[in-house]
């Protein structure tokens, strides 16, 4: 189909643009905001691709809740990212030299490419069971099942994570009042209002 | 899905439900519960270890393949846990006097501690990374724990970015083998590379990748820069957790990749251990003739013992597999010794870590100073002490397959280490008396102490127990 | 020939949509006018046109006429991009909706996470708005917006995840068709409450107007905007306002079918009791704010994560907790018999490698 081919084209050209300007990008804002293109496009990259689960999941984790994050915090930074960009260019030969050594590598592989005879049935056996559903149906269908070990490993890995950002940053500030909605609640007339009989001429 | 077996899981479920647990009471009751948190995660710790003892160690395979229980992972998991026991044990006093007494402290050793004994257990590709990131950010925070402290922050941001990038290495060499492969369970990735007549170049590519991932974790050359500085930045007793236990788990991963899927590939990773192997000990071994600051010298240290178990995957066999699960055994519990007096190490409530402050040790603190030098013999592998054992099989193993020059950098560059064990040695009993220590060893730190000099000296006896259970263990990984 | 046709027509069925949708939001906002004038007693637009119907086309005459200034501080770029951005997906969320059976421009199988997702995106124009303007007040207004609505997003998503579990599908037609017996109706109820609240925090609508907050940041994110550009937030946010309100609709008011389950009230096209349902939610939006006095910024965030948060997340766990326990579950038997016999055949299958290769799942991979 051309309009698919068309459609691949133009989200793989503007997510590598994307991706270049978001290293090459002057200002950081600017930066994030090109990272959140490229997280879009290659939502649509998985559309193409059949994947729309993933593409929603992609654009409702990335684009909507981390990259809104990252924009805070780029935002609320007050770091001249101009100075920080200062000693950058003396590293440009040596990353250069490991990107062509890397770029060799894989020119060098793509050469003399082969999979392993078995990959082919290795990667379509967990396929045949889901034929004819829906993206979301057969992801959790394996999720909850044959990956349930992973899946539960991953909420381990996000609670430490949690649990690390509480230990690293909460610090308990001493003077601070907050609001206490339970014990608003709580409050009777009489703890807090007293009447008294005041004869006149003595004061309270 | 046909085998929802969870008793091979029990102590890690068991040992998630305990920080779980834990962190609810140390939640409720504040930083106050610190000390009781600690004990608890110990006894839990303990009480893992009975639980493995009796889920049975016979292999077996579960929950699609992702999970697997032998007696390797037996094994491995039994030293971790008692590595993390040495390790809370040797925490609780440091942590309240460094002022750091806060109750997460043992949760996030207790979720390491699950990680690790997960990676251990991995026959998946994708339960190997969850393990390892389970470990790795639990650790990561740790390094940072003593979050007042310039050097422990620069150690917990190194290490993180140093070791989100050999996370990065690590998937991008998984994605390679699970695209030239098919899959990314151990089982079948083994049945593909054996039926392979000649192995395609990206499959190696990515297997160099996740080596290189790999060999970050346990802190081979090259990728060993990290090391000393976040040993050093790092509190000292999260430092002693580093050195004793994450590279057991990271060994036992590392084993059970090489020789269950990889064995057919052995040709091509036998190089690169073989290089970082040298590299390691070499390393190892000049590096730390140069540093004052004894945090350093054992990360160095550290460094150099990686390039000596590494002999033993080298070789290849299951002697050599043996041999470097009793290497690692006896690494630990010498480690643990040396860090109980690294952490006794105080002056006027301060901490101090100069090889200098130790001088003339042997008159002012005597019962520091001996047990240091007898584990300061052992590590530099002098004989009767259970270091000489250590090396002594591994060299056998390399010595075995027939690679000789292997053994003969190993053999040099342990006498170039044995220069600056010993010199520790000299300043504590020929240099002129510093100031006292403050006095006061706790408890956990006498046992740990009392513990390892008993094994180091005692191994010679007995070393049998030691020797057959650790080669049977790792018999198990040749079997299939 | 036939492609062509097709594209004709979507093309026509989304300028109707757009159209429509413009209509409805001029006199949205006619209605909100008159609306909060009769609960405070006054009489709202009444000059321009009869009963003031004109009003709405007047404003946006006036915004259309009007300079737009660009603040000299300000980032061009961006600062022109966020009003767009903020219009166009307020119109884009559109594609999914369902007005009746079969009326609907994308009928595609995650429409549910679809708009989930647009609308988790309109924080960006917000954001990019407070932060190109150069404005302390525009700044705060998006920082406080982007909190805010990324707070709100989780319960959200949480009460979304309630519905699909006893809807059992993605799809917003399904979703509206499947069967729903009193009792989950019941079960349902609170979170229909809890996303009414949600909606309002979704949208920066009173009393969770805090990003605009003209008594305190004298507008917010909008304060350097004029003319055109400020006319595109605006048609955005209500634009916006009637999406969530057919999102409501479709999640839990049954969409376009007759209200209660009554059948005798089918002959009524289901368009109308889409339309009928969506103004009724729409009221709420004019009622809460005609009603309530603005939230404190703390306020506001402990009612998303200290209350809401862990409500939905029990919520979501009680739900699916029924569902098993009942064994109501929708779509389940049917999937199961069928991976089922599937996997009955792979472990026929597995040692076969070349008998693997011959069924389609391996064809597909090929092509």
């Amino acid at each position: 189909m051309i309009i698919q081919a068309l459609a691949f084209y133009l989200f793989a050209g503007i997510l590598v643009v994307s991706a270049l300007m978001v290293i090459s990008a002057r200002n950081p804002v600017h930066s994030v905001l090109f990272l959140i293109l490229g997280f879009f496009n290659s939502a649509g990259l998985f559309i193409l691709l059949g994947a729309e689960f993933v593409a929603m999941i992609m654009v409702i984790v990335y684009v909507g809740a981390v990259a809104v994050l990252f924009l805070f915090v780029v935002m609320m930074l007050d770091i001249s990212f101009a100075d920080l960009r200062k000693g950058a260019m003396q590293y440009v030969p040596v990353g250069l030299a490991i990107g062509a050594v890397l770029l060799t590598e894989l020119v060098m592989a793509y050469g003399v490419w082969a999979f392993a005879p078995d990959a082919l049935a290795n990667r379509g056996a967990p396929l045949i069971r889901f034929e004819g559903a829906t993206n979301a149906e057969s992801l959790g269908q394996v999720l909850y099942t044959d990956y349930v070990l992973a899946f539960q490993l991953a909420g381990l890995i996000l609670f430490v994570a949690m649990v690390g950002a509480i230990v690293l940053t909460l610090r308990t500030r001493p003077g601070v009042r907050r609001q206490n909605v339970g014990e608003q609640h709580a409050r009777k007339r009489e703890d807090v209002l007293e009447i008294r009989k005041v004869t006149p001429g003595t004061g309270v | 899905m046909t085998d929802f077996n969870l008793i091979p899981l029990l102590p890690e479920i068991f040992l998630s439900l305990v920080g779980m647990g834990l962190l609810i009471v140390g939640v409720s009751q504040g930083n106050v519960s610190t000390r009781v948190i600690c004990w608890s995660s110990a006894a839990g710790f303990v009480i893992t270890g009975l639980i493995l003892l009796g889920i049975g160690w016979e292999t077996q395979t579960v929950l699609n393949g992702m999970f697997v229980m032998d007696k390797f992972a037996g094994f491995m998991k039994l030293l971790i846990l008692t590595g993390l026991v040495a390790a809370v044990g040797l925490s609780v006093r440091y942590i309240i006097q460094e002022g750091m007494e806060r109750f997460e402290y043992p949760i996030l050793i207790i979720f390491a501690g699950i990680g690790m004994m997960i990676m251990v257990s991995a026959n998946n590709l994708l339960t190997l990374y969850m393990g390892l990131e389970l470990q790795s950010l639990s650790l990561y925070v740790l390094a940072a724990f003593h979050r007042n402290s310039m050097r422990s922050s620069e150690a917990g941001i190194k290490y993180f970015v140093l070791g989100a990038l050999s996370s990065g290495m690590l998937l991008f060499g998984m994605s390679l083998i699970y695209g030239f492969t098919g899959s990314v369970d151990f089982t079948t990735i083994g049945a593909t590379v054996n039926n392979l007549s000649a192995i395609p170049f990206g499959l190696t590519f990515g297997l160099v990748f996740v080596l290189a991932g790999l060999a970050f974790k346990i802190s081979a050359v090259p990728f060993h820069m990290w090391t000393p500085d976040v040993y050093q930045g790092a509190p000292t007793s999260v430092t002693a957790l580093f050195a004793i236990v994450p590279k057991i788990a990271a060994f036992g991963l590392l084993m059970r990749l090489l020789f269950e899927p990889f064995m057919g590939m052995s040709e091509q990773w036998v190089q690169i251990i073989y290089f970082i192997a040298v590299a390691s000990m070499v390393v190892g071994a000049f590096a730390a003739i140069a540093q004052g600051n004894i945090k350093r010298l054992l990360a160095y240290s550290s460094i150099g013992n990686m390039g000596y178990a590494l002999m033993g995957l080298v070789a290849g066999t299951a002697e050599g597999a043996g041999a470097v699960v009793l290497y690692l055994t006896i690494y630990m519990i010498m480690t643990a010794g040396v860090f109980a007096v690294v952490l006794s190490m105080r002056r006027q409530g301060m901490a101090v870590y100069k090889i200098k402050d130790l001088s003339g040790l042997s008159q002012t603190n005597p019962g520091l100073a001996y047990p240091l030098a007898i584990l300061m013999f052992s590590m530099s592998g002098i004989p009767p002490a259970a270091g000489f054992f250590g090396k002594l099989v591994v060299f056998n193993a390399a010595v075995a397959s027939g690679y000789y020059i292997l053994a003969v950098i190993g053999v040099l560059s342990s006498v170039v280490a044995a220069f600056y064990y010993l010199r520790v040695v000299k300043v504590m009993f020929f240099d002129e008396p510093a100031d006292a220590f403050d006095g006061g060893l706790p408890f956990a730190r006498r046992a740990i102490l009392f513990i390892s000099v008993l094994f180091v000296l005692g191994f010679v006896i007995k070393p049998n127990i030691f020797v057959s259970s650790s080669f049977d263990a790792a018999s198990v990984l040749f079997q299939g | 020939m036939e492609y062509l046709i097709w594209t004709g027509w979507t093309l026509l069925y989304t300028l109707v949509i757009i159209v429509g949708v413009l209509i409805a939001v001029a006199y949205y906002t006619y209605a909100e006018r008159k609306v909060m004038g009769g609960m405070q007693r006054r009489q709202g637009p009444i000059t321009v046109g009869p009963f003031g119907l004109l009003q709405p086309l007047a404003d946006g005459l006036k915004l259309f006429s009007k300079e737009t200034i660009i603040p000299s501080g300000a980032n061009r770029v961006v600062f022109l991009l966020a009003p767009m951005m903020l219009f166009a997906l307020s119109l884009i969320a559109w594609a999914v909706i369902p007005f009746d059976k079969g009326w609907v421009l994308a009928n595609i199988n995650v429409g549910i996470l679809y708009l989930f997702a647009v609308s988790s995106m309109t924080v960006y124009g917000v954001i990019m708005a407070g932060w190109a303007s150069n404005s302390r007040y525009a700044f705060l207004g998006g920082l406080r917006s982007a909190s805010q609505m990324v707070s709100y997003e989780v319960s959200m998503g949480l009460i979304i995840v309630c519905v699909l579990l006893c809807t059992g599908s993605l799809n917003l037609m399904e979703i509206v068709e499947a069967p729903r017996p009193v009792w989950m109706q019941v079960l349902l109820f609170p979170m229909f409450i809890v996303f009414l609240i949600s909606i309002l925090a979704e949208t920066n609508r009173a009393p969770f107007d805090l990003p605009e907050g003209e008594s305190e940041i004298t507008g917010g994110f909008m304060v350097e905007y004029s003319a055109m550009a400020f006319a595109l937030f605006f048609l955005g946010e209500y634009s916006a306002m009637i999406l969530m309100s057919a999102m409501t609709t479709i999640l839990f008011l049954g969409g376009w079918l007759p209200p209660f389950g009554m059948a005798f009230l089918a002959f009524v096209p289901g368009i109308i009791w889409f339309a009928a349902k969506t103004l009724l939610v729409m009221f709420f939006f004019l009622w809460a704010r005609a009603t309530l006095p603005r939230f404190r910024y703390d306020q506001l965030m402990r009612l998303g994560w200290k209350v809401f948060l862990p409500l939905t997340l029990a919520w979501v766990i009680l739900t699916a907790g029924i569902l098993m326990s009942f064994d109501a579950l929708p779509n389940m038997p049917a999937e199961a018999a069928v991976s089922q016999d599937a996997l009955t055949q792979i472990e026929a299958d597995t040692s076969d490698a070349a008998g693997l290769s011959e069924t389609s799942g391996i064809e597909d991979i090929n092509d």
